[in-house]
């Protein structure tokens, strides 16, 4: 009865061919700038702590369950990993009661899933939000003329980030990985996130916003290797007050299993996730607790 | 004799069309911005009269015959009849190369000297074209957007693919072909605002011969225009997640 959320995804194609490292004299320099001057962080970033089965205990099972408790994946004789909410300092999110309420619905239903807007959205392959994306897989960072480009390896998804202080689109106009506008400050990019759709949850634990949600990011660089990343959950329809989500990345490092710093023409390949979908039904369970 | 030569470059450059074109740093055409094809060749390639929802439109192919082999033509007649339920794009997967660019919504194309970066608001799908040098990867592999490697011909970009699989069509009309299918893309920048998009596919499995689409891409030039997403819902899933 296990939920078999592997067979939802059939990763069409992911490559890795070698790996991704600052030279030693990009440390030195640190930073270079681009062209337009921009501080140079591009390549490969990765989370620190990997995971999504809860916010408060990333590597933990999903919604931190302790163990007998859980019936997914989980591991409770290791240290608990870094908390992803930074601020409040209890490490919860704010939320307003009914939405703590409708948050833990939507996780326990999450093992035995008899609705379809019991699955996680990412189950399905669609995008994840412009912070949860972060979180799965590697980011490919890119840097073009008045712009950052962020192509995410997990289901083929990007987020195109103007530096050039345009407006955002209409407010009615929401997208999954919401409108981008972002900023150099030192070498720190500030992006402000609007036109959230919210539908990509925070966590497979249920954690959610609404549409109205603004968010403010903070990508600070803190060498060439090291960046943290803290985003500011503004929505007040959801929220007692604003959150701040966190976590620190790291350039990453792929391939051979003893890479160089010589090695560096890693690719991203394609991860087809959606086209390896089966439709929903194939995911839930019956009332009885038989899949359909 | 000099004297002549300096006329001449003077004459060049005075010119309209290379007044016209943007180039980058270090001289390529600067493809850089937001385009679109403005045609109906995602219903069908080739000429085809307006039915229901599907506007008429004149041919892209060359000739408007596609030299398909007497078993594969048989095939795209049964792909058509059955195109409602058969055409990958109902079920918003990647739609492949060349489909990707004439399938109707915008892409912005980002350039530098070692690479061209492609984003198409269609279902978040994205190229890396590489112009640095690099061979394709050693196969088989089998993508839905295949693998790009591109170089400069004057002042063509040109793009070789490889690496596909057998599963997106050319069009709704049911065109289509096998995993040794091999395109070669030409951007060729015909003003600031225009590029000539040629097309050769080969697929010595499906085809007799090579054939050749060719179709203008359009700049957008609205204030502020931007890619937005077009995240389809193969599985009706907006009821779920309205």
């Amino acid at each position: 009865m296990r939920f078999k959320s592997t067979l939802l995804v059939i990763a069409i194609g992911a490559g890795i061919i070698g790996s991704a490292f600052a030279a030693e004299a990009d440390k030195a320099a640190w930073p270079q700038h681009t062209p337009d001057g921009q501080p140079k962080v591009e390549g490969f970033w990765l989370t620190v702590v990997y995971g999504m089965g809860c916010l408060q205990d990333p590597l933990a099972g999903v919604g931190c369950l302790k163990e007998g408790e859980e019936p997914g994946r989980g591991n409770r004789s290791r240290p608990k990993s870094a908390s992803r909410i930074i601020d409040p300092p209890d490490g919860e999110i704010p939320y307003q009661p009914w939405a703590r309420t409708k948050q833990q619905y939507y996780l326990s239903n999450y093992f035995e899933p008899t609705r379809p807007e019991f699955l996680d959205p990412q189950q399905l392959c669609l995008p994840l939000g412009p912070v949860r994306q972060l979180t799965w897989h590697d980011v490919h960072m890119l840097q073009y003329p008045g712009y950052v480009i962020f192509e995410h390896e997990g289901g083929h998804v990007f987020r195109l980030i103007p530096l050039d202080n345009r407006p955002h689109i209409g407010a009615n106009l929401k997208l999954w990985m919401g409108d981008s506008r972002g900023h150099w400050e030192g070498n720190t990019l500030v992006v402000d996130v609007a036109n959230n759709n919210s539908k990509g949850r925070l966590s497979r634990a249920g954690d959610f916003a609404d549409d109205k949600l603004h968010v403010t990011e903070r990508f600070e660089f803190l060498d060439a290797d090291h960046m943290r990343y803290r985003a500011v959950f503004d929505d007040p329809s959801v929220y007692t007050r604003p959150w701040t989500f966190g976590f620190d990345m790291k350039r990453a490092i792929f391939g051979a299993e003893n890479p160089t710093k010589d090695d560096a023409h890693y690719e991203q390949w394609e991860e087809a996730c959606y086209e390896g979908m089966q439709p929903v039904d194939y995911s839930l369970r019956s009332e009885r607790g038989e899949q359909k | 004799m000099k004297k002549i030569l300096y006329s001449s470059i003077l004459i060049v450059a005075a010119s309209p069309l290379f007044a016209q074109i943007p180039r980058t740093a270090d001289g390529k055409p600067d493809l850089s911005g937001i385009w679109q094809a403005l045609n109906t060749a995602n219903v069908d390639i080739q000429d085809h009269a307006a039915q229901k929802g599907a506007p008429a439109g004149q041919s892209v192919v060359e000739g408007n015959e596609i030299p398909y082999q007497p078993w594969a033509l048989a095939k795209k007649k049964d792909n058509y009849a059955n195109r409602a339920t058969l055409d990958p794009e109902n079920k918003c997967y990647l739609p492949g190369v060349p489909r990707v660019t004439y399938i109707g919504l915008p892409f912005q194309i980002f350039q530098r000297p070692d690479l061209v970066t492609v984003l198409y608001e269609h279902a978040h799908a994205n190229r890396y074209i590489y112009t640095n040098g690099t061979p394709h990867p050693k196969g088989p592999i089998e993508w839905w957007m295949g693998d790009s490697r591109g170089r400069w011909d004057g002042d063509t970009l040109v793009v070789d693919n490889v690496h596909f699989n057998d599963q997106t069509w050319f069009d709704h009309a049911g065109n289509f072909h096998s995993e040794n299918l091999h395109v070669v893309e030409r951007y060729s920048l015909l003003d600031r605002d225009h590029i000539d998009y040629r097309v050769t596919i080969e697929d010595p499995k499906v085809f007799t011969r090579p054939w050749n689409i060719d179709m203008v891409l359009y700049r957008h030039v609205e204030k502020n225009f931007q890619l937005l997403e077009y995240e389809c819902y193969g599985f009706d899933l907006e009821q779920y997640y309205p």
